[in-house]
């Protein structure tokens, strides 16, 4: 079934995870900034060229009464010291506005723009309940203009800005990646702005702007204060950016910059975008699972393939876009790296990207024997979003009702209804994949654990034995182990190793009952313990030597952590053939049906 | 030297330091204790920070620079007696910069006002500036304050009246007196089986006091939530339940916890074999009659708790939808999907099986599980 499931998507990025977010700017979100702010330290001393968003001037903190309160602030626990010497002070909660306004320009200025020892390091500097996080950059000295000493006029001294720094404001009790994560924007923009600043003094040019707004400002004042940061927009382009990344910070975690309408920056919030529901799943535990995705699973897109494409830069790589055209929710990434004439390498790396930067998550393909059952964070109100979006893709079908028919675990060939005409059947298709993008359905995979009753006789003995899953160890069975990536863009920091599929089982010869097979199958079943084998060994299955060959053959298999799609793939046997195994050895298996946990992280948010 | 936290994790402090405007010399450190921990490098580089300017007074503020973090509280007296007619100085902690020095903020404060108050009462910093007795005294006391560290816990999610406190730990360790009245009251009644809407009544509790006491012994981590038991309930694994096969801790506190009193201890293959038969559409009824072999010596009640609380399995819940409806009647206010049959039973006083035969006549109402 050649199949583009991703057809018909709506493009607004923003619906795909409409959960509970009604309004944009969150007030007391721990994963938006407070505010940008870019200062300077040169010839002239320390300047603040720019903040965003910019106080109102008449607003100064010590007037801050209670009836300022802002209404839609949030009441957050843990701002406030719980003073134990009982001179408790007074103390509104401030807006995150006012957390940063309450800082005048000159002191920021004098806090933020470091000495020159703390350049090209992370800074970090809490105060009360902000945090400021920038990456102070020096700049190199231009030429030193030689004034000659005959020389009767004046010397002027070109002013130079020696460094600067690009910071943003959190507040106090920002996670440590949320922090980490701002740190390498303001890094990434510094770094644009150095080059620039080499290539054509950008930065000064704007620097200089910014303060001639500023002081025309102050100067000419009389009537209403107005902000000078406001003037200086329309003006600058820097300011504009760095505006941008605030907003886009606070909104959508994408950022994307044209420093100088040259130099790209482009960086995303993972806190932002990988969010179901309120909660977000941690960078760490993404890149966990991301390194131990194996070739049988599937890339499937949250986009329309149309809107990616857009999307990217031009430059991109051509591998990349030849991945996006060729991918599929029913094609596994081997087959992916086959059709797309790419080595699977190769597309790991191009699927860990997207899969970072929110544009993919990691399923297992589609196939008419997948269970699927609705996922426990599913929203499934009657007047969410997304049941008036899927009542618009899937007129005639109503959300409620399409998901309960998977209370119970279900897989798709249940489904299928030979009276029906196929396009009902493709329908299902994407309606199934549709629900697989909004984190409404999770996939149920068997799982096998050996667990020998105990004897009878001898009970404390067996309490002692280790758990199987202690003494059949050592057998890994994971990919490419080795994939780790930071930042998304910089190709430097992936490190790759090839994956490695150990298929120890393959010298096994089939057929037969020789010496070399029945030695074999005793060594396999070594690891287990003189009773748990004499259980095995009588167990009327057993008796065929075939069917014991095989057991112990995949006896690794049988603690609980792979399922039987990997157990297939791995040793590449049809499901009906294990699932007989199972049924004939059930006295000393035990089963059960649970998502993956490896790839569940995309379904649900970290507990 | 090190500081006890409440969790028993100690946070160094690798240095104390006093600075202070010198008249003459300037932001300087006056004594610091290991002497010369802090690098004249390090000083000039973080100086601004530790005396600042009088906006930033007052406030905690945290450096990070050159490996290491300190954090400290400018405090400024106004008095004609000093030259300049001011007292500027910071006591303040060295640390490693990969400290996490949250904890140590409120003992910052502490101490910064403390020296402040010696000041302004007995002019004492200035007459032992003289001597190397401030921080030899200052040691002596940090060593002695018994200072609570806050450990920041996640904001605990609201407890909702069917839902069920049990406790984490043997409740006899429990120090009632350490807590609040209506604690006090209601403790009697956590069981583990009773819901926050029971346990309001039986103790006579307002429902939304025993809330807030549940919710706050929920913040220290002294209870956890379950769900209502019921024989008509339905669990399923989480692939959490493999632990008790990888986790040997695990697997001893779920044995000794789920064995029928005064029974030999059950075996694992049997809980475990329990747990892998909750599945969708299998409800505990079903499991003891399938299993009851398994359960002579499991009590099923407690085998569902242990599960929950570690989350070796999760409940499935009912959610009623009214999908079809007809222009005249109203919009449905408890069947949208957003309220499972715990809530809606609780709230309306009806038993299960009423809701059940109400709705499964209903052609209009899906129901859907999760």
């Amino acid at each position: 079934m050649m199949l583009n499931p991703s057809d018909g998507l709506p493009d607004d990025r923003k619906s795909l995870y409409p959960q509970s977010q009604s309004s944009a700017y969150k007030c007391g979100d721990k994963t938006s900034p407070i505010s940008v702010i870019l200062v300077s330290s040169g010839s002239r001393g320390n300047k603040l060229l720019f903040r965003y968003p910019y106080q109102k001037v008449a607003e100064c903190p010590s007037s801050l009464s209670a009836k300022q309160r802002n209404p839609y602030v949030l009441n957050t626990s843990g701002d406030e010291l719980d003073d134990q010497d009982g001179d408790s002070r007074e103390q509104s909660p401030l807006t995150d506005e006012q957390l940063v306004a309450g800082f005048s320009d000159i002191v920021l200025s004098t806090i933020l723009a470091t000495k020159s020892d703390m350049c090209g390091k992370k800074f970090e500097l809490k105060i009360d309940n902000v945090r400021f996080v920038g990456h102070p950059t020096l700049l190199q000295h231009p030429p030193i203009i030689q004034v000659s000493k005959t020389d009767p006029s004046p010397k002027r001294e070109m002013p130079t800005m020696i460094l600067f720094n690009v910071v943003f404001a959190l507040r106090a009790n920002a996670d440590p990646s949320v922090i980490s994560c701002m740190h390498n924007l303001s890094r990434r923009i510094a770094i644009a702005l150095q080059h620039e600043e080499r290539r054509c003094q950008y930065l000064t040019r704007e620097a200089k702007l910014m303060l001639a707004v500023q002081e025309e400002i102050t100067t000419t004042e009389n009537g209403s204060p107005q902000s000078p940061f406001r003037q200086i927009l329309p003006k600058c382009k820097l300011a504009r950016d760095l505006k941008e990344a605030y907003d886009s910070l606070c909104t959508t975690g994408v950022v994307r910059l044209h420093i100088n309408d040259w130099l790209e920056v482009s960086f995303c919030l993972p806190h932002k975008i990988h969010r179901i529901g309120d909660t977000y799943i941690p960078p760490e535990a993404l890149e966990r699972s991301l390194k131990a995705i194996r070739p049988y699973h599937a890339l499937l897109l949250l986009e329309n393939e149309k809107t990616l494409l857009s999307q990217l830069p031009l430059d991109c790589s051509p591998a990349l876009i030849r991945l996006i055209k060729t991918c599929s929710a029913v094609k596994n990434l081997q087959q992916l790296a086959q059709d797309a004439d790419l080595a699977l390498l190769q597309i790991f790396q191009i699927a860990a990207h997207l899969v970072y930067w929110g544009k993919a998550i990691i399923i297992y393909p589609l196939c008419e024997n997948n269970v699927y059952m609705l996922s426990p964070h599913a929203n499934i109100c009657l007047y969410s979003p997304l049941a008036e979006q899927f009542a618009r893709q899937f007129p005639g079908h109503d959300l409620p009702s399409m998901l309960a028919k998977f209370s119970l675990p279900v897989s798709l060939a249940e489904f299928r209804n030979p009276l029906e005409a196929p396009t009902q059947e493709a329908q299902l298709i994407q309606m199934v994949v549709w629900m697989l993008q909004r984190r409404l359905l999770i996939q149920l995979h068997t799982y096998v654990c050996l667990l020998v009753p105990p004897s009878e006789d001898e009970p404390g003995l067996r309490d002692e034995d280790p758990p199987l899953a202690a003494r059949v160890g050592g057998r890994s069975l994971s990919t490419p182990s080795a994939l780790s990536f930071g930042s998304p863009t910089s190709s430097d920091d992936m490190t790759l190793t090839s994956p490695s599929m150990e298929n120890s089982s393959a010298e096994l010869l089939t057929g037969g009952d020789s010496p070399l097979n029945k030695r074999m199958t005793e060594t396999l079943l070594a690891s287990l313990s003189e009773h748990e084998r004499q259980f095995i060994l009588n167990i009327p299955a057993a008796q065929n030597p075939e069917d014991l060959r095989m057991f112990a053959r995949l006896l690794h298999y049988f603690r609980g952590h792979h399922h039987l799609e990997e157990i297939m793939y791995n040793e590449n046997m049809r499901r009906s053939q294990l699932k007989t195994l199972f049924d004939k050895f059930r006295s000393v298996l035990v089963v059960t049906n649970h998502e993956d946990p490896i790839i569940s992280i995309f379904q649900s948010p970290m507990d | 030297m090190r500081i006890k936290s409440m969790m028993g994790m100690p946070t160094r402090i690798e240095c104390i330091f006093f600075s202070e405007f010198h008249p003459t010399l300037g932001p300087k450190i006056t004594y610091q204790v290991p002497e010369e921990y802090i690098s004249r490098e390090l000083f000039d580089t973080v100086q601004v920070y530790i005396i600042t300017k009088p906006e930033l007074q007052n406030k905690l503020i945290t450096v990070t620079a050159m490996g290491k973090k300190l954090i400290g509280c400018p405090v400024c007296i106004e008095h004609k007696k000093y030259s300049r007619n001011a007292l500027l100085f910071n006591l303040g902690l060295v640390c490693d910069a990969r400290t996490n020095t949250c904890s140590l903020e409120p003992i910052v404060k502490k101490l910064s006002g403390y020296l402040t108050t010696l000041e302004l009462h007995i002019g004492s910093i200035h007459m032992l500036v003289g001597s190397n007795s401030v921080l030899f005294f200052l040691n002596y006391e940090s060593n002695t304050i018994h200072l609570k560290l806050i450990q920041l816990r996640k904001d605990p999610p609201i407890v909702q009246e069917y839902d069920v406190p049990v406790f984490t730990q043997c409740k006899d360790h429990f120090i009632k007196s350490q807590w609040d009245l209506t604690t006090q009251q209601i403790l009697p009644y956590i069981d583990g089986f009773r819901h926050i809407q029971k346990i309001s009544a039986e103790a006579d509790v307002e429902l939304n006091l025993v809330r807030i006491a549940v919710q706050n012994l929920l913040y220290y981590g002294v209870v956890t939530l379950v769900s209502i038991f019921q024989y008509s309930n339905v669990y399923c694994t989480t692939p959490k339940v493999q632990s008790l096969i990888d986790d040997k801790s695990i697997q001893e506190e779920c044995l000794n916890y789920v064995t029928k009193q005064g029974q030999k201890r059950a075996s694992l293959r049997d809980v475990f074999q329990l747990y892998c038969g909750l599945s969708p559409g299998t409800t505990v009824r079903d499991l003891c009659s399938r299993y009851s072999q398994q359960l002579q010596r499991v009590d099923e009640r407690r085998l569902i708790q242990f599960g929950l609380m570690k989350c070796l399995i999760r409940r499935l819940q009912k959610y009623p939808v009214k999908v079809i409806r007809d222009e005249r009647s109203r919009p449905p206010r408890l069947y949208t999907g957003c309220h499972s049959y715990d809530e809606i039973c609780c709230k309306t006083g009806i038993t299960y099986q009423e809701l059940d035969e109400r709705l499964e006549n209903d052609p209009n109402i899906v129901v859907c599980w999760k």
